[in-house]
This record gives C-alpha cells, structure tokens and sequence, in this order.
C-alpha cells in the first residue's frame, strides 16, 4: 500500500475563495463581516486615490504651455458631473483618511476591542462632513 | 425548576410546539486524490428543529454514501476538527444548528488549506505555523477568589484556541500571502509572551516581529469574527505590535528579553 | 522481534484508531514491532474523542467495583507522569447534597482508602470556599485526584510518539473486512478514503481496538465479542462554573459529574444501550435531566448558556441480556484472543475500558500480542514521556 501513501502525501488543490485567480481572492464577500468591508473599501479608495493623482498632475501640466489650455479646463471643471465626482473624490478622502486613523490606532496595538464602533464613529462623521461639503459644492453650480 | 432550556426540546420556553421536522438540501464538496476537479452532491437530509450541521453530514455518510470523509471528534466545539464553511461561512459544525442556516446548505472545507478528501483538510499547514514551544494549559481566570486546595498553587485550565483553523480560513490576508504566519499562530506566540509557563521566549519577539509575522496583517479582524472559542486572535496582533513598536521606540534590541 | 524467516520485522495491523488503538500502537512501537494502524475517520472520531473529559481518580468505582476503581488510579498518576502539560490539574469533589447521600459517605471514604484513592474530608464551608458556584445546601464533601483531560489531545500525544519511532498512522482507511483463510487471520481489506480505493493490509497479527464498534469486526472474522454499546449524553455549557471536577457522592446516575474544561462546563452523563452505534439519539429527556441533576450540584447550570448535547457509545463488557442500562455492566477491559477463545488464528480484541485506562489497556494486549509471536519485549510505556500532540500533524 506503500503507493497510496505517497500519493496522499502529496498536496491535493487547496480550496481558495475568490472570485478568480489569487490576486483577487481577498475581494470575496461570502462569509465576511464588517472589518473585512472595511479592508476592502480601503484598498479600493487607496487605488482611486493614486488613479486620481496622477489625473490632478495630468491636469496641472496644462498650465505650462499657457493660460488656453488651463480656461478650457475651468469650464469642464464647473459642470454638474464633473462637481459630482469631486464630491466622489471628497468621499474617498474621507474614507480612506478616517479610515487609515482608525488602523493606525487599532493595528498600533490601541483600543483593538473598538474596531467596529471606530469605523462607524468614523462613517457618521465622514458621512456629516461629506453631506454638508456636497451642499457647498453642488449648490453654486 | 424553572430554567430557559432551548437545548434539544421540540418546545420553546413558552411551550409552543417548534416546527415540525422536515428535509434540507445539502450541498457537499466532494473531491477524492486523482479527481480532475471537485464537483458537488446533493442530498435531501432529513432534520429535525435541532439537527446540527454534523448530524445532518453524518446522517449523510451512514445513510447515503459511506465514502463521504469527516472530521470530528468531541462533538462540543473543544478539540476544533469539524471546522468547515457553511454558506461560505466558517463554523464548527457540531455547533452550528441546521435550523440556523437555512433552507439550502452548502458544506464546503475550510479555505487557505490544502484538502485531503471532501471535507477534510490537511492540517499540517496550520500546525506548522504554530511557535514550536506553545503550552496547551493556562492559568484558570474564572472564580479568582474562590481558595484553592492544598498543595495546588493556582487553578489551571485548557487555553482557549482549539486549533481549529477557522481564522486561517477567514483570513483574506492568508489568501495572497502564502507565507503569512497567519492569526492562529500569532495569538498563539501573544499568549506564551503573556503567560510563559516556562516556555522559550526568547525568539518568539523576533518571530512576530518578522515581514511575514504581526506586520502582514492588515487589521481586518475576520479572524476574531470567526473564532468560535473566543481567542480574539486580532486584538493580541494588535497587543504584539503595539509592545514591538513600544520596544522599538525605546530603542531596544530585538528578541531580547521581553518581560 | 523478527518473523520466523528471520526477514523482517513482525508485523501488527491495529483497526481503530482510539485512545486504545493509540497506546497499543505506541506501547508495540516501542517494543520493536512494525506497526499499522487504520482508522476510518480522524483519530478519536469514535467513542474516545466524544467522553467529557474527566481523569478518573477511580473514586467513582470505590464502592461497586473496586478492580476499576485500582485501575484507574494507576493509570491516572501514570498519565500525569507520562504526559504532562496536558491537564488541567484541579483535582476533584464528590459533594453530599442530601442526607441520602450522606448515607453513602462512610462507605465512600473507607472504599477510597481501601482502594488506595488519596480522598480528603472537608466541610461544607471549605467546600464552599474551593468551589462558591455550589449548591449552598451540601452538606459535606471529599477532595480526591480527579482532573480533566482534554479528550482528543492527549490520546494524540500516544499516536504522535507511535508516529515519531515510525509507526504507519493512516487516518481516513476504512476497514471493509478482514482476510480470513482457514480460520487464520492475515489481513485487512480497507478502502482508503482519500483516493477512494481499495487495497489489502497484510499482518502476522490484527488487533481491533474498535470501541463499540468491536462485535461488527470481530464477525469479519467469524467471532463473537460480548460488546454492548452503551451511549450516554453529555451536556456542555457556556462559562466554566468550577475549577475542580465537581461529582455528586451517591451510586452511579444520571446527570453526576460537572467537568470544567477550557472556558466550558461538561455535564454528564446518561445510559442506555442501544444496538448500532453507528448514529446515536440525544434524547431530549436526557438533556432535561442533566440540567435537572447538575443544577443540584451548581444551580448555575440551569441559567448557562447552551453550547452543546450529544452522545457517546461506551463498550460494555457483558454478554446480550445482561442488562438495559449498561450501569451494571464491568467497566474494566478484556482482551481476547481468538485462538484461544474460537480457535481462529492471528487476530486479538482489545475492549471495553474508559478513557483513563487507555495506557493499561495497551499494556495487556501488547503483552498478549508478543507472547503469541513469540517475541520477549517489555512494556516501557510506563516510563516514557510522550511527544506533544501537534507532531501528528507537523513533526
């Protein structure tokens, strides 16, 4: 029987979550709590805040040939959608920003038991900030 | 004797009758060593209103197909062998009531380690991870004031971690990085630093301290959410880093002595 | 300890891996033998695995069955010795409630010392200090050596030292029936669960050490066993009400022991017998009366929180008619070999027995199974500390 215990030995498919291959395996909702909607909507506001830097430098280099380029741009950036994702990008400031304080503080070893009520605490005062801050902005559109 | 018992009765604390028994569709992964792939069986289980989701897989292998493999042994959430995923949910299934879950379960093994056969996974690669010298007995918290007799210093139970792989399996960290210590082996390492009991500790700071130790985590906390035996393997990562950086912050070098 | 070719080592195939089929398999590992043991499921997945956990210190047995009552209390300082770290080390109560139970105190304390069971008197106020959960009414109560084991955890450590001197483990091998030739057993036909497949297992001798399971196996080969299957029910709670092992100083019944374990309470136990073992009943009743019964020893019991109730299967030694609740029945352990009992070659049954005397169990048949192969080894299971019980899975 010595072949049957070789073959067992052997590692059999490790049974993976996730949507696909690996790198996205993380993504997988089924069975998950709150901290992990947290992680989550962390990585991807991280994402689209680096997507949104290289947009606001992209933006910014159209200052250098002179002032046509740039007017143009000033027209665009008062439009109703445009102010609309400004408010998206505000929210994702404020996600990751408060979020991010929330982790240092609980992953520095502070306060760990309180994850769940600092990511609300967290939401109420994110959603507050955000609410009145889209009323400035779209309101003098 | 008036008492709150919702154990086993048919009735609930007001005597009203429970619902009557019926069947459950249960969903089983199935996988046998030379399988291309795994495929899923299912079968009609009849429950009854406190059938566990070991019964049923039980009922299962003796009735339907005698090839169906399982893990278990205590049947009362302490040895931590019938660890599976109900509806993409890790549980133990000898404490998680069929009547809890739903009309349509899926059983499927735990994640993030290699399956042996069905539901059975292979737990060397939990184990492995574990610090070499974890004592298995504690200092016993409960009824501190109570005497003790003589010749017994202090009371003494089982630590909480039943070893049962649940937050590995939860753990999405795990997942991407392959080599990540992973919850159940930090608490572990968190819990010798707190209580040694003679054991070695001198590496075990050195240990955590690691790019595949405490700092891989990204403080998610499903392995707390997971846990059924209370570890709250994500708080003592959190203690661990925060006496790491504590360390670090007082310039002291690493893997010395940590009291 | 080589066959009588001279070729090679003797070779033992054990069907069951148990607490029993563990310690056998150690205690023939280390006397030299080749040695394979199949379990159908995980190890101690049968009756071994399912017990609440008590180390016995025999104190049970005194008064009615005083053999058991001696092994126990062997093999409960044996065990300290041989595997430490792996108890929680509280010792135990047994607590007078009523004055019936008083009625029994004399005759406990005197069968305790008579069977060499360390037991100390005290009142009901140092009681009530060691344990306040209680019941405020007792009236008396006496320490003795009990503790807990964890079920599952400390057979392994047998198993991870069989494993460690290179004894074959295969968890997950069913035995389909044995190999029987004119009366001479030479092997086993299993199905590997894990590939799915079919093989033989040969031996020059097969022990089964199958718990309740041993009358099935034991008619693979032609042969008889007197093997009730016997299950109980036991109740596990949330919150660890005692520290020490809590019993209620009567005769033998339902619902007389509170076990503490990690941060749980175990309350045992029921009896009835049953002929398959295969799925066992939790009768709701039963799970009343451990709450009813460990109520009175720690009223707490009623209001802690549900974690589990399930059944175990005890193998009783008896024959078919004997008894109904399996209480009357020996709980000590036989081994029997079936040349000598049905003249069928090369096959022995290792039974009955508890938790606590797993190492002893072993001892015999060991002994059993070398005189049949003429081997001369002695038993050093003793003696010899155990591996921790994380090396079955990661040496």
């Amino acid at each position: 029987m010595s072949d049957a215990i070789d073959e067992r030995r052997s590692r059999g498919p490790v049974q993976r979550k996730g949507l696909g291959p690996r790198p996205v395996g993380w993504l997988d909702p089924r069975g998950r709590t709150l901290g992990h909607l947290a992680f989550v909507a962390n990585r991807i506001t991280g994402l689209g805040l680096v997507f949104y830097l290289y947009l606001h430098l992209a933006v910014l280099s159209l200052l250098l040939p002179g002032g046509e380029a740039w007017n143009d741009f000033l027209e665009l950036a008062t439009t109703t959608v445009f102010l609309l994702l400004d408010v998206l990008l505000l929210f994702g400031l404020l996600y990751h920003g408060l979020n991010g304080l929330r982790v240092t503080l609980v992953g520095t070893g502070y306060v760990p038991n309180r994850q769940k009520a600092l990511w609300w605490a967290g939401a109420v005062i994110g959603t507050l900030v955000l609410a009145l801050a889209a009323i400035r902005i779209l309101g003098e559109s | 004797m008036s008492m709150t018992i919702d154990a086993r009765t048919d009735t609930d604390a007001a005597g009203t009758a429970a619902p009557p028994a019926g069947t459950r569709r249960f969903r089983v992964f199935r996988y046998k060593r030379g399988d291309e792939r795994p495929h899923y069986e299912t079968f009609e289980v009849p429950v009854g209103y406190r059938t566990t989701v070991f019964e049923a897989l039980r009922w299962i292998q003796v009735h339907r197909d005698r090839t169906l493999a399982l893990r278990h042994s205590c049947l009362h959430a302490s040895c931590g062998t019938c660890g599976v995923r109900v509806n993409g949910k890790e549980a133990l299934a000898c404490v998680t009531m069929v009547h809890d879950v739903g009309r349509e379960i899926t059983v499927e093994p735990i994640a993030n380690v290699p399956v042996l056969t069905d539901l059975v996974v292979d737990m060397r690669e939990v184990f492995e991870r574990f610090p070499d010298d974890h004592p298995i007995v504690r200092g016993s918290e409960f009824l501190d004031d109570a005497d003790t007799p003589e010749g017994i210093a202090s009371y003494e139970r089982y630590e909480d971690c039943i070893e049962c792989g649940l937050c590995v399996s939860a753990c999405p960290v795990v997942v991407t990085a392959e080599r990540y210590v992973g919850p159940a082996a930090l608490a572990w390492g968190e819990r010798v630093l707190e209580e040694p009991r003679g054991a070695e500790v001198a590496n075990l700071l050195s240990w955590a301290n690691a790019p595949d130790g405490v700092w891989r985590c990204h403080a998610i906390f499903e392995c707390t959410a997971a846990c059924p035996s209370g570890v709250n393997p994500a708080a003592r990562i959190m203690s661990l880093r925060g006496t790491l950086l504590g360390r670090r912050l007082r310039k002291q070098p690493r893997g010395s002595d940590p009291t | 300890m080589t066959s009588a070719s001279g070729t090679r080592p003797f070779h033992v195939l054990i069907v069951g891996g148990g607490g029993t089929g563990g310690a056998l398999a150690h205690d023939l590992t280390l006397r030299g033998l080749k040695v394979t043991l199949v379990e159908r499921g995980e190890f101690t997945s049968g009756t071994t695995g399912r017990h609440h956990g008590l180390l016995h210190s025999g104190a049970r047995y005194a008064v009615g069955d005083a053999e058991s009552a001696i092994e126990c209390i062997e093999e409960n300082t044996i065990l300290r010795r041989i595997c430490p770290g792996t108890f929680e080390e509280n010792d135990g109560l047994f607590v007078a409630i009523t004055d019936e139970d008083m009625e029994y105190y004399d005759d406990f304390v005197k069968a305790c010392a008579d069977c060499g069971i360390p037991a100390q008197e005290l009142t009901r106020e140092q009681a009530l200090a060691l344990e306040p959960n209680l019941n405020p009414s007792l009236k008396a109560a006496v320490r003795v050596p009990d503790a807990t084991m964890d079920a599952m955890r400390m057979p392994l450590r047998f198993f991870a030292t069989a494993k460690r001197n290179g004894a074959d483990l295969r968890n997950y091998v069913e035995v389909l029936d044995l190999v029987v030739n004119d009366r001479v057993v030479s092997g086993a036909v299993v199905r590997d669960h894990v590939t799915g497949k079919v093989a033989e297992i040969s031996a020059d001798i097969v022990v089964s050490a199958t718990g309740p399971w041993s009358e099935k196996v034991a008619g693979m080969a032609g042969v008889d066993v007197p093997i009730r299957p016997s299950p109980g029910v036991m109740l596990a709670l949330r919150g660890r009400l005692c520290n020490m092992v809590v019993n209620r100083m009567h005769r033998s019944g339902d619902g007389d022991i509170i076990v503490p374990q990690r941060a749980l309470s175990i309350v045992g136990t029921s009896s009835w017998t049953v002929d398959d073992p295969e799925e066992l009943d939790v009768p709701v009743d039963h799970v009343q009366r451990m709450y009813e019964e460990g109520a009175k020893l720690i009223p707490d019991v009623a209001r802690a929180e549900f974690r589990s109730a399930w059944s175990a299967a005890r193998p009783l030694i008896g024959s078919r008619g004997d008894a109904d609740t399996g209480r009357e029945l020996s709980r000590t352990f036989k081994t029997y070999d079936h040349a000598e009992t049905d003249g069928v070659e090369g096959f022995v049954t290792i039974t009955g027995g508890k938790a606590t005397t797993l190492r002893g169990m072993a001892e015999l048949c060991a002994d059993i199974v070398c005189r049949k192969l003429g081997v001369e080894a002695d038993c050093r299971t003793r003696e010899t500390v155990l591996a921790p019980h994380t090396e079955v899975y990661a040496a």
